[in-house]
C-alpha cells in the first residue's frame, strides 16, 4: 500500500489543532510509518510547499494575503483538502470581532499604524476555495484526527454523528446547565464529537465546536431571550468561534 | 400468614443478600444532584423515594454506544465477549419495568439480538411502587400495573410487601426469608383508571391528527438535542457505524442510539432523506411511539415516565395533542 502524502499547515491561528495532532504521542510512530508526512512546517523544519498531496490538514482562519496564497497553493496541490479545526471550517476565535471595524480593531492591538497592516477580517475557508472534509473543534479532538487519518488509508473519510452536544450530555447523565440552572448553554446548537467535555465539568458549552448541521436558533435564541438573557449577551456569546450565525434559521 | 413483608430497618440486610446474586444497582443521586441508575455500593446510596433517573433503564440492555465486531484480517468479524456480569436492578418503578418488556419484545421476539439477549440474561429486575407525579402518567397508558419483575416491592409505611414474578425471584426470596415478617393484609391495590383514557381511545382509534396546528408548533420550537428520545424507557433506534483503525487494516463496529429527530435518521446514501423536514419526523416519532409500525403495529409503546415532558428544553409535549381529543 502506498503511504499517502500529507501536508499539515496552519494559517492565522493558534497552532493548536497541529498540537493536538502533535500530542496524540501514544500513535505518532504508527502515524510516522503509515503517512509520508511532505510538508509540516510546525513539526519539521525543512520543506517547502511542494505536492502534489493526497491529502492536506490546514488549520486557522483566512486572514492575509498570506495565507490565501498558502491555502490556494495547498489546495491546488491536494486530492483532498481538510479544513482542519474550527477557525478553518467557521472562522473561531480570530473572527468574533468581524462585525467591528477593521482598522479600529488593528490599531486597539497594534497601536498607529496598525490600520496599514495587510489583513482583512478572518473568514474560513468555504469563502474562498472547496473543502473536502472537516474536523471541527477548539482544538479538534484526538479520536476524530485519528479516525479521519485511518480512513485515509482507506481512501474515504470517516462519517462523523451530526447531533448537538446536547444528545452526548444526556447520555453521560449530566446535570442540565441550560434546563436545571437556566444557564446560556449552547449544547443544542453545536455540534457533538468531545462528549460534552465542558458540561460534564459544570461549565456550560461555548460552542467551540461550531453550529450543528440542522441548529434551531431560532428557536434556542427565543429560549434565551425567555431565560432574561439579553440579545447583546447572546449575540456575544454566539459570536465566539463562529459569527456567522443565521439567526432565523429553525431547521 | 405469608412471610412477605421487609421491615424498613432491614434495606442493608436486603442489599447484603442480593450481592450474592450479582452487582446491586438502583436510583442514586449523582454529585451535580443527578437522579440517576448505578451502582449501589452503601446503603446510604440507595434513593428509594426517587421520583425518575434521567436515563431509563434501557441503558443497561443497549448502552448508549457500544462496539458490536470488530475486524481483524487473521480472524475477520468477530463480536467482542459478552458481558460477563449478573447485575440485580433494584426499584423499578412500574412504567419502567413495562419499558423494558417492550424492549423484551423488539430484541429478542422475532431475530434476538445477541448484545440485548445476553444483558438481559444477566439483568434481575426488582420493582418498587410509586407515587406519580406532575410529569408522568403510566395510568392513562395502562402501563400502572407491575409486570415484567423478578421481585417487586409494595411500599408501606413500615417496610415493603414483596412479591415474586419469576423463578429467579422466587430463589431470591427464598434467600431473603431470615429478613422477613409476616405481612399485614389489606394491601391497597395500585392505581388504576377506571375510564379508559383519552389516550388509549385515540390509540385503539388508529388517530394521527393530521389536522392539528400542534405538529408545525413542535416543528418550529424543537432543538433537536435527543434529549426526549435518549431519555424514552422504549426508544430503541441506533445507528451503526464502522470505524478502520491507524494500522490500515482492522475496525471497529459501532452502534448507539439514533434520534428520530435528528436529520440523518432517514437519510440514506446519496443524500435522499424519507422525512425532510422536523415536522415529518415529530408526525414519525408520534406514529411509532403510539400506534407501533411492522411487527409492533398496535403496540403503544409510550409507558407514561414523563421523562420526555421533563428533559425537554423547550417543553414540547406531545400529550398536548391527546388535550385536542379530550
Amino acid at each position: 500500500m502506498r503511504k499517502p502524502i500529507i501536508a499539515i499547515a496552519g494559517l492565522t491561528a493558534c497552532s493548536g489543532c497541529q498540537l493536538t495532532l502533535l500530542n496524540c504521542e501514544a500513535e505518532l510512530p504508527e502515524l510516522a510509518e503509515r503517512f509520508d508526512l511532505a510538508y509540516f512546517p510546525l513539526g519539521i523544519t525543512e520543506g517547502a510547499v511542494t505536492g502534489p498531496f493526497d491529502a492536506a490538514f490546514v488549520e486557522g482562519a483566512v486572514s492575509t494575503p498570506d495565507d490565501l496564497e498558502i491555502l490556494i497553493k495547498l489546495r491546488s496541490r491536494s486530492r483532498h483538502l481538510v479544513a482542519f479545526g474550527t477557525c478553518a471550517l467557521w472562522g473561531g476565535v480570530a473572527a468574533m470581532n468581524n462585525h467591528e471595524s477593521r482598522n479600529a480593531l488593528l490599531e486597539t492591538v497594534y497601536g498607529e499604524g496598525g490600520s496599514e497592516m495587510k489583513s482583512f477580517n478572518p473568514q474560513p475557508f468555504r469563502h474562498f476555495i472547496k473543502v473536502d472534509f472537516a474536523i471541527t473543534g477548539c482544538p479538534p479532538e484526538k479520536p476524530e484526527i485519528l479516525a479521519a487519518l485511518a480512513a485515509l488509508l482507506r481512501g474515504t473519510f470517516p462519517v462523523f454523528p451530526r447531533y448537538p452536544v446536547c444528545t452526548e450530555c444526556r447520555s453521560r447523565e449530566n446535570r442540565c446547565l441550560l434546563i436545571e440552572d437556566n444557564e446560556i448553554c449552547l449544547g443544542p446548537l453545536i455540534q457533538a464529537g468531545c462528549n460534552a467535555r465542558c458540561p460534564a465539568v459544570g461549565i456550560i458549552c461555548e460552542g467551540c465546536r461550531g453550529p450543528v448541521d440542522e441548529a434551531n436558533v431560532a428557536a434556542e435564541l427565543e429560549l434565551f431571550l425567555e431565560k432574561g438573557f439579553t440579545r447583546e449577551e447572546i449575540g456575544r456569546r454566539m459570536r465566539r468561534f463562529c459569527p456567522e450565525w443565521d439567526y432565523e434559521q429553525r431547521s | 400468614m405469608a412471610k412477605d413483608f421487609l421491615p424498613i430497618g432491614s434495606i442493608p440486610d436486603f442489599l447484603d443478600a442480593l450481592a450474592t446474586f450479582g452487582e446491586v444497582h438502583g436510583p442514586l443521586l449523582t454529585d451535580d444532584g443527578v437522579q440517576v441508575f448505578g451502582r449501589i455500593a452503601s446503603p446510604a446510596d440507595l434513593r428509594l423515594d426517587y421520583r425518575r433517573t434521567l436515563l431509563p433503564p434501557k441503558k443497561y440492555l443497549l448502552p448508549p454506544r457500544e462496539t458490536v465486531l470488530t475486524y481483524a484480517p487473521d480472524s475477520g468479524y468477530r463480536p467482542p465477549p459478552l458481558p460477563d456480569r449478573d447485575i440485580i436492578l433494584l426499584a423499578l418503578h412500574p412504567c419502567d419495568l413495562a419499558g423494558i418488556a417492550y424492549l423484551d419484545m423488539a430484541f429478542t421476539s422475532t431475530e434476538p439480538d445477541p448484545w440485548y439477549r445476553a444483558r438481559r440474561r444477566r439483568l434481575t429486575l426488582i420493582g418498587l411502587s410509586c407515587e406519580p407525579d406532575e410529569f408522568c402518567f403510566c395510568a392513562e397508558v395502562g402501563a400502572a400495573t407491575p409486570g415484567n419483575f423478578d421481585l417487586f416491592l409494595e411500599r408501606t409505611p413500615a417496610g415493603f410487601h414483596i412479591r415474586t414474578g419469576s423463578r429467579r425471584g422466587e430463589k431470591i426470596l427464598a434467600r431473603l426469608a431470615r429478613l422477613l415478617g409476616e405481612s399485614e393484609p389489606a394491601l391497597s391495590s395500585p392505581q388504576r383508571c377506571n375510564i379508559e383514557s383519552a389516550i388509549l381511545v385515540a390509540v385503539r382509534r388508529g388517530e394521527t391528527f393530521p389536522y392539528s396546528p400542534l405538529w408545525d408548533e413542535f416543528a418550529s420550537r424543537c432543538l433537536s438535542c435527543g434529549a426526549c428520545s435518549l431519555c424514552c424507557p422504549t426508544c430503541y433506534c441506533f445507528d451503526v457505524r464502522e470505524y478502520g483503525l491507524l494500522d490500515g487494516e482492522s475496525a471497529e463496529r459501532i452502534r448507539e442510539w439514533d434520534n428520530c429527530l435528528f436529520m440523518a435518521h432517514g437519510e440514506t446514501a446519496g443524500g435522499f432523506n424519507f422525512r425532510k423536514n422536523r415536522r415529518e419526523r415529530f408526525l414519525y416519532r408520534y406514529r411509532h411511539k403510539y400506534l407501533g409500525f411492522g411487527p409492533t403495529r398496535g403496540t403503544l409503546s409510550c409507558v407514561g415516565c414523563g421523562r420526555c415532558r421533563e428533559v425537554c428544553p423547550v417543553r414540547i409535549d406531545l400529550l398536548e395533542l391527546f388535550k385536542e381529543e379530550r
